[in-house]
């Protein structure tokens, strides 16, 4: 689910950049740190404005400057229950390596419908129920996300296609 | 013979009745009916039982049927011995009684008869007449009398036959025969207590025997009793003796009327010990000698493991129980090698020998099912196919083999029956797949066999739980306390909620949803896996591991929900995914941790089980540490990359260790996911955090670069002394006005070197960049590494390098670590001739190989001397022939440059160096410690030592450098020109600088071999920068 949510971030510069372009200066950096970072919790799609950058402060040590930011960005926090459509990665025997945005699903075949089966002499290897479904590299699906698992700097999710109207689009 | 074969079926029609019912009943109620058998009835009877009792595990009622299947004839074969002519273990008492000569034929005939007419009597008569028979048969002749008394009782009993009618003979049968049934009959009435023993009846001793021999011993009595039968001279008068096997090993049992009675039957007879303290049974206790044990009721199907072998402690499932109960068929997952591991020139070991036991059991293959292809690889000569009616079976080794189990006939001795406890993927290995890879196992009733064996703390409070059995059947709640196998529940959903209920834990089963995150806590080898739930079925629940990626099905019994993430499986110290050292040259990334091992992949690629032991140390992982991919692009841990050829193997890179990659792919199963790749062979897909897309900012910052940035190395040691290397080298100009000109270089700065221009004969300034050093004769360019960073080398990584180094530290620091072996070559290439030259000191080899004398040096005999580079000798020696005015200089240089050299060398030097042996310089020439530091006055090296090391300027060292004996000889008059070539001592005095002394080589070496090692060995460089 998305959420628009406030943050701060701290960022310190380097004397050299003092100057006139420093606002500019830490746009860029905001937005090469933050966007499509993980925090373990949700990912940052996209920084949309800064609130309010604080005054720099220059540290005693090193002479670097530091800037309290206050930005409002738009996250991504999977559920448990969220449906979601994912494009397949690779296709394993023992499953479906899918990615919804920066988000890693896999589909373990048990969670695969009985009928989509797992096809390994076609190239690419694929799951299929010999009919109109498909699954192979590239293919977009629509899963349901069963579980979600944080980790220090990534997400990594289970899903599932048995279910009603999901599956390959 | 009709009759024989009559009595026979009714000997066995009767066991069918009698035995069925249980055994205590039955033995009582066959005493009772019996009565004009009286003891002896009994005796055999607690023979049989004691019998049976050897095999009470297995027990039951058919065990005792078989038991008397053998038995029984005997009874009556005592009792009427004339009939029965079968048994052999009777056979020889009986016909001693019957060799008066009567024909076995008519002896048959006649004993029949004797049975039906005469009944009861006729076993006193026969008693009688065993008794009499041998005694008569002694004493009388063969004679007439004997078969006239057989004839006559023939005659008789034909007669009698005759009057009998059918009905009435049927009758009589049965009366004498189906007395037992009759018997079987009546003790359903007879109320159990009736029949136990009394006060009056016969006591029971239990006496002492050689445990395993108790069999034996009750065998040894049967056979004496037969020898010493009741009624005869000496008979044995003890009623019955059995013994209880297993339960009551080194005991056998013996009922008499007096223990004098035991005494006297178990008299000098082997194994059997009655003079040690004989045990009377209890009255009240007699019954229970004689209970068989319920055993474990073995079923086809069910599980039991084996005791021994190499199979031992594997799972074996029942496929046939045989109807004794004493040997079941098994099906098992055979552990074979095929004679793989066979050595065919090994001493043959008995296989009995217990050492070759345990060794089978150690080295034991492991289980796998039946392959006929490899069997016939090697063992072909042991394999044969039948095909029967159930489908194709294979014999190898004296086995057969079914679908791949190997089939087995056991005794249930050899099965252990209880807490047998089969692990799930134990039995998975039973089921017989089916093609969708579904199993046909049947985990509920396995689950159910199981559910006994529940400990009850897999159940903490807090664990989500379900009611799946009897009345509170679907409740869901948590548990929040357990007390024995009793768990109280906290109901959460439906209309008990909030209300607290108790259940036995046999009724629950702990509920996990999809996604859940759990741990297995136990029960499988799957143990302390974490994994996310992917489906629940009733009692099992896959998992999908988060490092294997693989699904693991367990029952939900062994899951706890788990909130830790990331590594699961620790041993010790070490971690999946660890970088560990295994020796100096390899390092490797830990796969998977099992209880006692590791598993692990190596630089090279290959997996090895190793033991924690093994490991030399664990490498912390350096999150800084950098790489180049093939682009020459930095990346760095947490980047992702790709390899180039190969498979294309992609993965986030987990370690870097010098020129591999660990990689890790979610996407693989295999090895936990774990890659190892060169960084050559990769390239970057993605950065960590967006770091790809162009060099970090504070990087291209110049500000920043330029102060040695933050992280960068440690600035080196100040230049303290030696120079440049570069100096004298030849060098052309890459760029610039004078491109392509050659020339010497004469000086330098940090950054700047004045070059002498071969062909203007002019010196310019030119940026040391701008230089390519090149062999003088050849023209060659030297090799840049090694020449450029060469001459930095002395100069303790100093002001030359730094935007060198600082820019590219990571190429650089190759070089270096390339260059280190070069140094060390040079050295020690160098060293011999030093050697060669002979008493040089270490200090001095150590001085010479770092400062600039070597390149000055052509003008010492040492100098000259010929271990040096081409490149070394050129550069040091060009400026000479250019720059130095003397002719002894000259003489020098050129005899260093040609070939000649050598010549001249020796000739020259040779004589110089004896001569300043044999002058006073001789400590100089030779200065070996002791000589040299101990032979000058204190006073001249105190003097000396000073401006020697504060002012270790090239010059310094160039004058320094020569050796006095070097100058002394090849002119004489060199020193009155030159007053640094004096080898006088007052010339050391006057110049200090002049003087080799031993401060100066001794301070000179400490600094230098800092700087140095510094260098060559390069902490600095090598640490965050592996070498591509």
């Amino acid at each position: 689910m998305f959420f628009l949510k406030e943050e701060t971030k701290v960022i310190s510069l380097h004397p050299s950049y003092f100057g006139p372009n420093v606002r500019e200066y830490l746009i860029n950096r905001l937005n090469e740190e933050e966007e499509g970072r993980c925090t373990g919790d949700h990912f940052v799609i996209c920084v949309m404005d800064m609130v309010d950058i604080g005054e720099g402060r220059v540290l005693p040590s090193n002479g670097q400057a530091e800037y309290t930011i206050k930005y409002r960005a738009i996250i991504w926090k999977p559920f448990r229950g969220e449906t979601v459509d994912a494009i397949v990665t690779s296709v394993k025997p023992t499953g479906i390596f899918t990615l919804a945005g920066p988000l890693s699903v896999f589909i373990a075949r048990k969670n695969i419908p009985s009928d989509i089966k797992w096809e390994p002499n076609t190239v690419p290897p694929q799951y299929t129920d010999h009919a109109d479904q498909v699954i192979e590299k590239g293919t977009s699906l629509r899963l349901k996300i069963l579980g979600v698992k944080p980790d220090v700097a990534a997400i990594n999710a289970i899903g599932t296609i048995k279910e009603d109207y999901l599956g390959p689009l | 013979m009709s009759r024989n074969m009559l009595e026979n079926d009714f000997a066995s029609d009767e066991e069918d009745d009698d035995f069925n019912p249980a055994p205590v009943e039955e033995s009582d109620n066959e005493d009772a009916p019996r009565g004009q058998a009286g003891g002896r009835g009994r005796d055999n009877r607690a023979q049989d039982r004691g019998d049976d009792d050897d095999d009470e595990e297995n027990g039951a009622g058919g065990d005792e049927a078989g038991g008397e299947d053998d038995e029984e004839p005997e009874d009556y074969e005592d009792e009427e011995d004339d009939e029965d002519d079968e048994d052999a273990v009777s056979g020889r008492p009986r016909k001693r009684r019957r060799k008066p000569g009567v024909h076995n034929f008519l002896e048959t005939e006649a004993g029949v008869d004797e049975d039906e007419d005469e009944g009861d009597e006729e076993e006193e008569d026969m008693e009688f007449g065993a008794e009499t028979h041998p005694d008569d048969a002694d004493a009388l002749p063969d004679g007439a009398e004997m078969d006239d008394r057989r004839h006559r009782q023939l005659d008789r009993q034909r007669e009698h036959e005759a009057s009998l009618d059918a009905e009435k003979q049927a009758q009589l049968l049965k009366e004498r025969y189906g007395r037992n049934r009759a018997a079987a009959a009546d003790a359903v009435v007879v109320p159990k207590r009736l029949l136990l023993p009394s006060v009056d009846d016969p006591s029971i001793w239990g006496v002492r025997c050689k445990a395993g021999k108790e069999r034996e011993v009750v065998f040894a009595i049967q056979k004496r009793i037969e020898e010493r039968p009741p009624g005869s001279r000496n008979p044995i008068k003890i009623i019955s003796t059995f013994e209880r096997g297993g339960a009551m090993s080194g005991y056998i049992y013996v009922e008499a009327r007096r223990q004098a009675d035991v005494m006297d039957a178990l008299q000098d007879m082997s194994n059997v010990y009655p003079r040690t303290n004989m045990i009377l049974v209890p009255v009240r206790e007699m019954p229970d000698l004689l209970r068989v044990q319920k055993s474990e009721e073995l079923n086809p199907g069910g599980w039991v493991r084996i005791r021994r072998t190499k199979y031992q402690g594997d799972l074996a499932q029942i496929e046939e129980v045989e109807t004794n109960g004493l040997a079941v068929t098994v099906r098992l997952v055979p552990r074979l090698d095929y004679g793989l591991n066979e050595d065919s020139g090994a001493p043959i070991i008995d296989p009995k020998r217990k050492r070759a036991g345990a060794n089978a059991a150690v080295s034991r293959p492991p289980q796998r099912l039946f392959s006929e292809a490899e069997a016939k690889k090697k063992h072909s000569k042991y394999l044969s196919a039948t095909s029967g009616l159930g489908g194709k079976s294979w014999g190898y080794l004296g086995e057969t083999y079914v679908e791949g189990f190997l089939i087995k006939d056991m005794k249930v001795q050899h099965l252990i029956t209880k807490n047998v406890n089969p692990r799930l993927e134990e039995v998975t290995m039973f089921a017989r797949d089916s093609e969708n890879g579904t199993s046909n196992l049947d985990l509920a009733s396995l689950a159910e066999t199981l559910k006994n064996s529940t400990a009850e703390e897999s159940y903490l409070p807090g664990d989500p739980v379900e009611v799946f059995k009897g009345e509170q059947q679907g409740l869901i709640g948590r548990t929040s306390s357990t007390r024995g196998d009793i768990v109280t529940i906290l109901v959460t959903d439906g209309e008990l909620a909030g209300q607290t209920i108790e259940a036995p834990v046999k009724t629950l089963r702990k509920r996990f949803r999809e996604g859940d995150h759990v741990k297995v806590i136990g029960g499988s080898r799957y143990q302390d896996e974490l994994g996310m739930v992917v489906q629940v079925k009733g009692d099992t629940v896959t998992l999908l591991s988060d490092m294997s990626m693989q699904e693991i099905t367990v029952f939900s019994k062994d899951l706890r929900l788990s909130a830790e993430t990331g590594v699961d499986g620790k041993l010790g110290m070490f971690d999946v995914h660890d970088l560990v050292q295994l020796d100096a040259a390899t390092v490797a990334c830990i796969v998977k941790v099992d209880r006692e091992s590791l598993r692990v992949l190596d630089q090279n690629g290959s997996i090895r089980t190793i033991l924690p032991t093994q490991v030399t140390s664990k490498i912390a992982p350096r999150r800084d540490a950098v790489a180049t991919d093939r682009n020459g692009a930095e990346i760095r841990h947490g980047d992702t990359v790709k390899e180039v050829y190969g498979e294309q193997r992609n993965g986030i890179i987990l370690h870097i260790h010098r020129s591999f990659l660990f990689l890790h792919n979610k996407a693989q199963a295999e090895n936990s996911g774990i890659v190892v790749v060169r960084t050559t062979n990769v390239v970057t897909v993605s950065a960590k955090g967006g770091r790809s897309s162009g060099p970090d900012l504070t990087k291209m910052n110049p500000a920043l670069m330029g102060n040695g940035a933050p992280g960068g190395a440690m600035a080196p040691p100040s230049r303290n002394f030696g120079r440049d290397r570069l100096i004298g080298k030849t060098v052309m100009v890459k760029k610039g006005p004078f491109k392509g000109l050659v020339g010497i270089v004469k000086d330098t700065t940090d950054i700047q070197a004045r070059v002498e221009l071969h062909t203007k004969n002019k010196i310019v300034t030119i940026p040391k960049e701008l230089l390519v050093v090149k062999d003088p004769i050849t023209g060659q360019t030297i090799d840049m590494h090694r020449g450029r960073g060469g001459p930095r080398i002395p100069q303790g990584s100093s002001a030359a390098p730094p935007s060198g180094w600082q820019g590219g530290r990571t190429p650089m620091a190759s070089a270096d670590s390339s260059r280190t072996p070069a140094w060390g070559g040079a050295t020690s290439s160098r060293t011999p001739a030093w050697g060669g030259l002979g008493s040089r000191t270490p200090a001095w080899k150590a001085d010479g190989s770092r400062t600039s004398n070597p390149y000055d040096g052509n003008r010492t005999a040492y100098g000259g001397a010929g271990s040096r580079t081409p490149a070394w000798n050129a550069g040091a020696r060009t400026p000479y022939g250019g720059s130095s005015g003397s002719s002894d200089f000259d003489a020098f240089a050129a005899g260093s440059r040609t070939p000649a050299w050598g010549a001249a060398n020796t000739g020259n030097r040779t004589p110089a160096w004896s001569a300043g042996a044999s002058n006073s310089n001789k400590g100089y020439d030779a200065p070996t410690p002791g000589a040299t530091y101990s032979a000058p006055t204190p006073g001249a090296y105190g003097g000396a030592p000073t401006p020697g090391l504060s002012a270790p300027t090239p010059g310094a060292w160039a004058d320094s450098a020569p050796t006095p004996g070097a100058y002394n000889a090849p002119t004489p008059g060199g020193p009155s020109r030159r007053p640094y070539d004096a080898p006088s001592p007052a010339d050391f005095d006057s110049r200090p600088y002049d003087a080799p002394t031993p401060a100066m080589g001794g301070i000179a070496a400490t600094p230098g071999a800092g700087p140095y090692d510094g260098d060559d060995g390069g902490p600095r460089y090598e640490e965050g920068t592996p070498s591509p």
